[in-house]
């Protein structure tokens, strides 16, 4: 009944050393080093983007901020203070936040539409729990999920849990103590939990 | 030891990741199981967590990549005019293409050529459809009329053959013999004449037949002459 996990971080050691040699190519002005480095992260950080703010387009319009973001401030780089994945992330994070903070009004005014459709979800808990944890389905509930959580949890679980980030890699990302990424994490899951019971929705 | 319900729910990612142990652990077990609050929100947590890990990323779009480089290195160069068409030729300058491209220009060479278009000289009326189609009938009738003919030909000079084959067959016979055991007069140089009238009334008939067959098949008039010369020799 209980899952017992250990989850690998992205910083694997040959990863390290490629990443670090591509960001000196790059530096030295081989545009190809680029590509490859934004060919190697651009995925991760799309799929960031897209649990952050639960929409597509968002999702690519910063994930292309971040890449400039990380193209223009590439030289302050300091393979010393952690891997590149980590400091990508970082940048990704900071701008997700400033994007929240940016949209909060608009966010408002949407929760009060998003109000119907959550006393729908309650209603519907008589749903097979088997039809409910399909994979696909439950990408999707989680993503409906997860918009309902503060961004602080929110930022916690998808680092954690869907990116598999180890709490060492979490804790430079965030720029935060260890107890508190531990404390954001668990209560992110708490939460989490509870906001897909209230959707009547069990993910296993 | 034992734990309150929020000390339970503030240790829960710990349990989870298998940080607890000895006494933490002991107390977590101890209280979860009969509690009501916590033993469920234990089961969902758990469950969450593996259906967290058991979803897949997702594709980026193709189109973010190169918006980003877009964005980041400039826009890439298009290329045109006459260093666009060297990419594309290029791109299709290969050993299969060349092999496809001839067989084509081959099979269309035969075709054009069969309906009737004269290469020295050409027209664009050779082109149109009512004489390349008059053309390829006439050339359809022409190629079967030959075809035909020359199967009869055949069959003809296999005949001539086969009847010749049977008559050198004739020396084996017990009744071809008897000429040969027969002394031979001196001075006489004939020794292949046949010696008896019954002989002699086959390689007449032979003649004839090849005769016949030579007027009626001018194509092997040659060939049949050498036979008939040869026969009469005989």
């Amino acid at each position: 009944m209980v899952a017992h996990v250990t989850v690998p971080g992205f910083e694997a050691d040959d990863t390290l050393e490629q990443d670090a040699q591509l960001v000196q190519q790059c530096l030295q002005g081989d545009g190809s080093a680029w590509e490859e480095l934004v060919r190697r992260h651009t995925r991760r950080i799309f799929n960031i983007c897209y649990r952050f703010t639960g929409n597509g387009t968002e999702a690519e319009d910063l994930s292309q901020d971040v890449f400039l973001r990380v193209y223009r401030t590439l030289a302050s780089y300091r393979s010393a203070h952690g891997g590149f994945a980590t400091w990508v992330t970082s940048v990704t994070r900071n701008l997700l936040i400033d994007h929240y903070r940016r949209t909060k009004r608009d966010r408002i005014t949407d929760s009060l539409d998003d109000a119907m459709p959550v006393v729908e979800n309650k209603a519907s808990s008589a749903r097979r729990p088997d039809e409910l944890a399909l994979l696909g389905e439950l990408s999707h509930q989680v993503q409906a999920a997860l918009t309902k959580l503060s961004p602080e949890l929110r930022e916690a679980v998808i680092l954690r849990d869907l990116q598999q980030l180890e709490y060492v890699e979490i804790q430079q990302v965030l720029s935060v103590p260890e107890g508190t990424v531990k404390s954001r994490i668990n209560r992110g899951r708490i939460e989490l939990a509870r906001v897909l019971q209230q959707m009547g929705v069990r993910p296993a | 030891m034992t734990w309150t319900c929020e000390q339970t729910e503030t240790r829960l990612s710990d349990y989870l990741d298998r940080v607890l142990g000895g006494a933490e652990l002991e107390a977590f077990n101890a209280h979860v199981p009969g509690c009501a609050r916590c033993a469920p929100l234990v089961a969902s947590v758990s469950d969450l967590v593996t259906g967290l890990q058991s979803i897949e990323q997702i594709e980026a779009p193709p189109r973010l990549l190169y918006a980003i480089l877009d964005k980041t290195l400039g826009p890439r160069e298009s290329v045109t005019g006459w260093r666009a068409l060297l990419g594309r030729l290029r791109g299709i300058a290969s050993v299969r293409f060349a092999y496809g491209a001839v067989s084509v220009a081959a099979t269309f060479i035969v075709l054009v050529t069969a309906s009737g278009f004269n290469w020295k000289h050409p027209k664009l009326a050779d082109l149109h459809p009512v004489k390349i189609y008059r053309t390829a009938d006439r050339q359809v009738h022409f190629v079967y009329a030959k075809s035909s003919k020359f199967v009869n030909d055949l069959r003809v000079v296999n005949e001539i053959q086969s009847r010749l084959r049977q008559d050198s067959e004739i020396p084996s016979n017990p009744e071809s013999t008897a000429p040969q055991s027969s002394p031979q007069k001196p001075g006489s140089t004939d020794r292949s004449k046949p010696a008896t009238p019954r002989q002699q009334n086959r390689a007449n008939d032979l003649a004839r037949h090849v005769e016949v067959l030579a007027e009626s098949l001018p194509a092997c008039s040659a060939r049949l002459s050498v036979l008939m010369i040869s026969r009469r020799t005989l």
